[in-house]
């Protein structure tokens, strides 16, 4: 049974009084396991496609199934612990809380999950960090680390709660190449491990790392096999 | 999110924008502090006059007069009967102490008849003075400082006077050293061919607003001028005539009634207009006087809660400002878990974080009021020859409600910013910059 299951996604935003669709009948499947690249030019729908299946929106009409639940449906309690619990997002902009360590930034889905106490908190946070690589840098803020260290704290972030998908948007848009192909390389081992990874970007070089290819264009899609 | 970090994360962001966070608890201690200190001052206000109420015994206190009609104010001052109204004679006193619940009663006259007083070095003039006579059988009670209450024995000529008398006489420096004193009082002019000087003991000093003396009415019969009064004419028209005191001929001008139970005055007051007296009960002068504090508290409250309001309107105008500046930090906790209520409630927390802070500072710096206005205001009642008193006392519960209401008032303006941050688009609000 696939991971993720979207039927006939549709989504329509309204700008400066023009329709945009977003999305226009998408249907996906994810396996677990998968590393899928999400191409498509700005304003194509991928980030959008995204977004629907972090939980961050809601389609207008479609479903898409997790583990039983539909996330077109899902109240707001339950979105956000999907959310919390099954996802790990990487933003191109890092989007770390700047006046927090990395050790805290990482552990702030535990706290706003409510997981355990201080101790075991700090302990899945170091352990995260450790994936990372970056247990030396735990107590430093955001702006005393460079992109490539700040986007792996991000990781380390997403990481912590063990979700079974990483959604990473452009996670090396704002990265020079060698940094870029480092977090990427961070990205396909955590795929390697299990963890199934959605990789949005217009990079080709980030796409051909991929298994599958989807092309989006004016909110449909279209799959291409991947190169890995 | 668990409450307690829900406070660390409220208490952290606060911190991160201090002269902010300072200003806006600025002005909550300002509107806590006027809302402490007005209510403490009635409060301390109300207890004072209350409690010279019990002292007194004036909320056992039932005032018979000869007329009806009469509020407790009024028959407070009736020291002289001119006749009208149905006679307080002895008998009607005695009847009077038949009534079920009275536990005695005493009737007073007022004692105009001096107006000197003079001690071994100094004369003090007394004309002015509020001169009473009663029985000293502890129903006309008085807020005695020095030396001790009339007592029946008294009748040798004992007196009671007060504390602003006995300086003049020459003892500002030693109250004690006046107890025990013998001074002599002189007639007024009118009365002096009808009576002489008497010389009388001070027993004790009272606590009294002005000059007033009072003597046990034995004293004060003993000492009145008698009048020769002539009523009518014999069987040959010779005017009978005979000498009486005023006192005698019109009857008591009022009776002090002490009763056993204050919850029965009315049930007094109304045996009392049976027997075709007026009557006044102190506990009616004391209801009143409670609810004009109880008004003026409402008002001085209310002033100090306007500043609480304005108070509240800097707590929605930080917390606005602080959900505009953390859009983004808003979008990236709905990223990674947090529900709608849980940014609710992390805002809501804040603005009640700053609402118990300004409640605490307010309470912290109303004590610190409070003991700088006592020590001016101990000073300038000392000097108006009151003993020492702490006018402001910030009652403990009075501390509690400003702070819970304070915390409260916090929470609900920070309502409105923290229901706009919680609706926030979390796609929009990752890219807000």
């Amino acid at each position: 049974m696939a991971l993720i299951q979207c039927t006939n996604l549709k989504k329509v935003y309204t700008v400066g009084g023009e329709e945009v669709r977003a999305l226009d009948g998408v249907s996906l499947s994810v396996e677990a396991g998968d590393f899928i690249a999400i191409c498509g030019p700005s304003g194509s729908g991928k980030s959008t496609l995204a977004n629907v299946i972090g939980g961050l929106d809601q389609p207008d009409s479609g479903s898409v199934v997790v583990e039983g639940m539909d996330l077109a449906e899902a109240k707001d309690k339950q979105l956000s612990e999907y959310r919390n619990k099954h996802i790990g997002f990487v933003f191109q902009s890092f989007n770390l809380q700047a006046h927090e360590s990395a050790l805290e930034n990482v552990i702030s889905p535990l706290v706003l999950g409510g997981v355990g106490k201080k101790k075991e908190r700090v302990e899945k946070g170091m352990a995260a960090l450790a994936r990372v690589g970056l247990t030396d840098r735990a107590k430093h803020k955001p702006t005393e680390l460079s992109g490539g260290q700040r986007q792996r704290v991000a990781i380390a972030r997403a990481l912590v709660n063990e979700p079974s998908l990483i959604i990473a948007d452009e996670p090396t848009g704002n990265l020079d190449s060698s940094r870029g192909a480092d977090v990427m390389k961070e990205l396909e081992r955590l795929n390697d491990e299990g963890i199934t990874l959605l990789v949005i970007t217009h990079d080709p070089t980030v796409a051909s790392r991929a298994k599958r290819v989807i092309e989006i264009k004016d909110g449909k899609i279209t799959e291409k096999a991947g190169a890995r | 999110m668990k409450f307690k970090d829900q406070f660390r994360t409220g208490w952290r962001n606060l911190s991160r924008q201090k002269l902010r966070t300072t200003l806006t608890i600025f002005a909550i201690v300002i509107g806590a502090v006027s809302v402490t200190v007005m209510l403490s001052l009635v409060t301390s206000a109300k207890g004072f006059l209350m409690s010279s109420f019990e002292k007194t015994g004036e909320d056992r206190r039932v005032i018979v007069t000869p007329v009806t009609g009469l509020s407790y104010g009024d028959a407070r001052w009736q020291t002289w009967s001119d006749g009208t109204g149905k006679k307080i004679d002895d008998a009607a006193i005695t009847a009077l102490a038949a009534v079920p619940g009275v536990t005695s009663v005493t009737p007073i006259v007022g004692a105009q008849y001096y107006d000197s007083a003079r001690s071994a070095t100094t004369e003090v003039s007394i004309s002015n003075s509020f001169m009473l006579g009663y029985l000293a059988n502890g129903s006309v009670m008085r807020d005695v400082t020095h030396g001790r209450a009339l007592e029946a024995s008294d009748d040798s000529g004992g007196v009671l006077v007060s504390r602003s008398i006995v300086e003049n006489l020459g003892f500002k420096d030693n109250l004690e050293g006046a107890i025990g004193q013998k001074i002599r009082l002189k007639p007024r002019k009118d009365f002096s061919e009808m009576m002489k000087d008497v010389e009388v003991t001070i027993v004790g000093i009272m606590f009294a607003d002005g000059d007033a003396i009072d003597m046990t009415l034995k004293f004060a019969l003993d000492t009145s001028p008698v009048f020769e009064r002539c009523d009518g004419g014999g069987p040959n028209t010779q005017p009978t005539c005979t000498k009486e005191s005023d006192v005698l001929r019109n009857g008591y001008p009022a009776a002090y009634i002490n009763i056993e139970n204050k919850d029965n005055a009315d049930v007094i007051v109304d045996e009392v207009k049976k027997l075709g007296y007026g009557g006044a009960a102190g506990q009616e002068e004391i209801n009143s006087q409670s609810q004009a504090f109880t008004i003026l508290g409402a008002v001085l409250g209310g002033i100090g809660g306007i500043a609480l309001l304005v108070a509240a309107i800097g707590v929605i105008n930080t917390m606005v400002m602080a959900t505009l500046e953390r859009t983004r930090e808003i979008g990236i906790m709905r990223a990674t878990g947090a529900t709608k209520s849980t940014v609710r409630s992390l805002f809501t927390v804040e603005a009640g974080v700053l609402g118990f802070m300004g409640g605490l500072f307010g309470i912290v710096l109303s004590f610190g009021v409070a003991i700088l206005l006592n020590g001016v205001l101990n000073q300038q009642l000392e000097d108006g020859g009151i003993s020492e008193r702490n006018i402001i006392t910030i009652p403990p519960q009075i501390s509690i409600i400003v702070i819970l209401v304070t915390t409260l008032i916090g929470m609900v303006a920070g309502r409105l910013p923290a229901r706009r941050a919680a609706n926030l688009d979390p796609v929009e609000a990752l890219r807000y910059e």
